[in-house]
């Protein structure tokens, strides 16, 4: 009862925080945001009694990744005007495209919870699922670090283009 | 009523005991961390050849200064609270919790104790036992860095600036050092949780050697140790703070703001001093003392009560834990400060590979062994 109560609670926190850091135009307060996102689904994974995967996400994510980015964040220009630039018609194609996301996750949702039903997945241990990271699906898990390069490539176009 | 109380009877004397090991050990750490501000003046005073404070008196009674550390408190309550004027007071007000509440949070998984028997029931000496234990306290201590970097970014001041990106540089670069030399004590020990690691540092090496930490792990020891006093911020690591250059990222800070900030810097004291027991000193395990009383290597037995065995191992952590203290803050008192490139290069270049290297050796002893 009281893991169901803090999967909701941590659960909603979640969202609300991410809500509200999307709306957030201060660059360090929004990473801020995104840092208690993290930790509300550090609790979500503990209730679910994921415990490793919680710690690890608050080693790694909160930990590690987001100073770094509250890090250099504050070494912005940006993060140093007393009054944050105001929203532009990039605020709507923003919103556009995450409506287009979270329409795809919400028919991806399905599928996913009927896999994630099966007995099979439920006895899947921390040693399981690595062995099916680094075995079979070596070759997805190793595509995804092209996702990241190519966000790495996205950002320094972004700005390169601002300086010119 | 009665019946409820009954059917969650499991569940209540499991809180009420939980509240009352959280108010006895918290107690008693915020207590010590009372006293170490006074000794940490009278360590100075001693090796400077000076007296120290000893004015603060309760009706002409002075005892050498006793009373400094509630003075301090009360000087510190009545202080203006202040919030500079460009300063952004939503983050200002948070970055103190950040820097205490993860430290106060993590003497939850440290074990004092091993266990008593109370009314039949068996009382565990660790406010919270999980499995996971060791890797909660890696993961906490790097949420404290937030406090550090959100302090001197809030208040909108330079150097409060300068000190905070300082302190987030050391702080992350050395917590990846602390990490490492872990491991290690993870490979021999193979289990993650504190009770567990000092239970398992309770055995003899060749009948006679008690098997702790830093029997087995010597080398990681110095390195958790440096790793540990850079993590702390303190000197000679405290280049964060640098009073003579910058003064860091508390400078805005007054009041009780700032004494949140230097008192987490205490209880991180206590801190350091109870991990480097519990992972290297073999916690409350005394030498030769069993559940049943001493067994000497000999083979000689003085069977002791289980009260007397549970409190001389609770006093045997509480020394172990002084003596680290006192060994902080003589290190303090006794080194000169880095310079920065010193030290991110100690860091980089000198404790990780050395702490890599303690891997490999680890693992290749272990696999000579043939315990892998």
């Amino acid at each position: 009862m009281i893991l169901d109560l803090a999967i909701y609670l941590f659960g909603g926190l979640a969202i609300a925080a991410t809500v509200l850091m999307i709306f957030q135009r201060d660059a360090v307060k929004a990473a801020l945001l995104m840092l208690a996102v993290l930790l509300c689904t550090a609790v979500v994974y503990l209730a679910l009694s994921a415990q490793l995967l919680a710690i690890l996400q608050v080693i790694l994510y909160a930990g590690a990744i987001m100073t770094l980015f509250i890090v250099a964040l504050t070494a912005l220009p940006a993060a140093w005007r007393d009054k944050p630039a105001p929203a532009s018609f990039r605020g709507v194609l923003g919103l556009a495209a995450a409506a287009v996301l979270l329409a795809e996750l919400l028919k991806v949702a399905g599928p996913l919870r009927a896999v994630c039903a099966s007995k099979e997945f439920a006895e899947t241990g921390t040693l399981g699922l690595a062995r099916l990271l680094f075995g079979p699906f070596v070759f997805q898990f190793e595509l995804l670090s092209l996702v990241i390069l190519a966000s790495i490539v996205a950002a320094v176009t972004l700005t390169a283009r601002r300086r010119a | 009523m009665m019946e409820l109380l009954e059917a969650n009877k499991d569940m209540l004397l499991f809180t009420g005991a939980a509240v009352l090991k959280i108010g006895v050990f918290l107690n008693a750490i915020m207590g010590f961390a009372g006293l170490l501000t006074l000794a940490e003046r009278k360590v100075s005073a001693l090796m400077q050849d000076r007296i120290g404070p000893n004015r603060a008196s309760v009706f002409g009674f002075a005892f050498n200064g006793l009373f400094h550390p509630a003075a301090d408190g009360i000087k510190m309550i009545l202080k203006e609270d202040f919030v500079p004027g460009r300063a952004d007071k939503l983050l200002f007000t948070l970055a103190p919790f950040f820097a205490l509440v993860p430290v106060l949070a993590l003497f939850a998984v440290i074990p004092f104790g091993d266990y008593v028997m109370v009314f039949g029931y068996q009382l565990d000496l660790v406010i919270a036992e999980i499995p996971l234990s060791l890797f909660l306290v890696l993961a906490l201590s790097g949420i404290a860095i937030y406090g550090v970097f959100l302090g001197g970014w809030a208040s909108r001041s330079n150097f409060a600036l300068l000190g905070a990106l300082r302190g987030a540089a050391q702080m992350v670069s050395y917590e990846v050092v602390l990490g490492l030399t872990l491991v290690g004590l993870l490979m021999i020990f193979g289990t993650a949780s504190l009770q567990d690691l000092v239970r398992a540092q309770g055995r003899l090496l060749f009948g006679w050697l008690p098997a702790w930490g830093v029997v087995v792990q010597p080398f990681a020891f110095i390195l958790f140790f440096v790793a540990a006093i850079a993590e702390n911020k303190r000197t000679p690591f405290d280049l964060v703070e640098g009073e003579s250059e910058i003064i860091g990222y508390f400078m805005e800070y007054s009041s009780m703001r700032f004494a949140a900030f230097m008192f987490s810097e205490f209880v991180e004291i206590i801190l350091v001093s109870m991990l480097s027991a519990t992972l290297f000193f073999g916690g409350w395990q005394v030498p030769y003392l069993y559940e049943s009383g001493f067994i000497l290597p000999g083979g000689a037995q003085f069977p002791l009560n289980h009260y007397l065995i549970a409190a001389l191992q609770t006093g045997a952590f509480a020394a172990k834990t002084v003596a680290f203290s006192w060994l902080l803050l003589v290190i303090r008192w006794s080194l000169p400060r880095f310079r920065f490139d010193q030290l991110m290069g100690l860091c980089w270049k000198r404790l990780l590979p050395l702490a890599l290297l303690n891997i490999l050796l680890t693992g290749a002893v272990l696999l000579f062994l043939g315990k892998i």
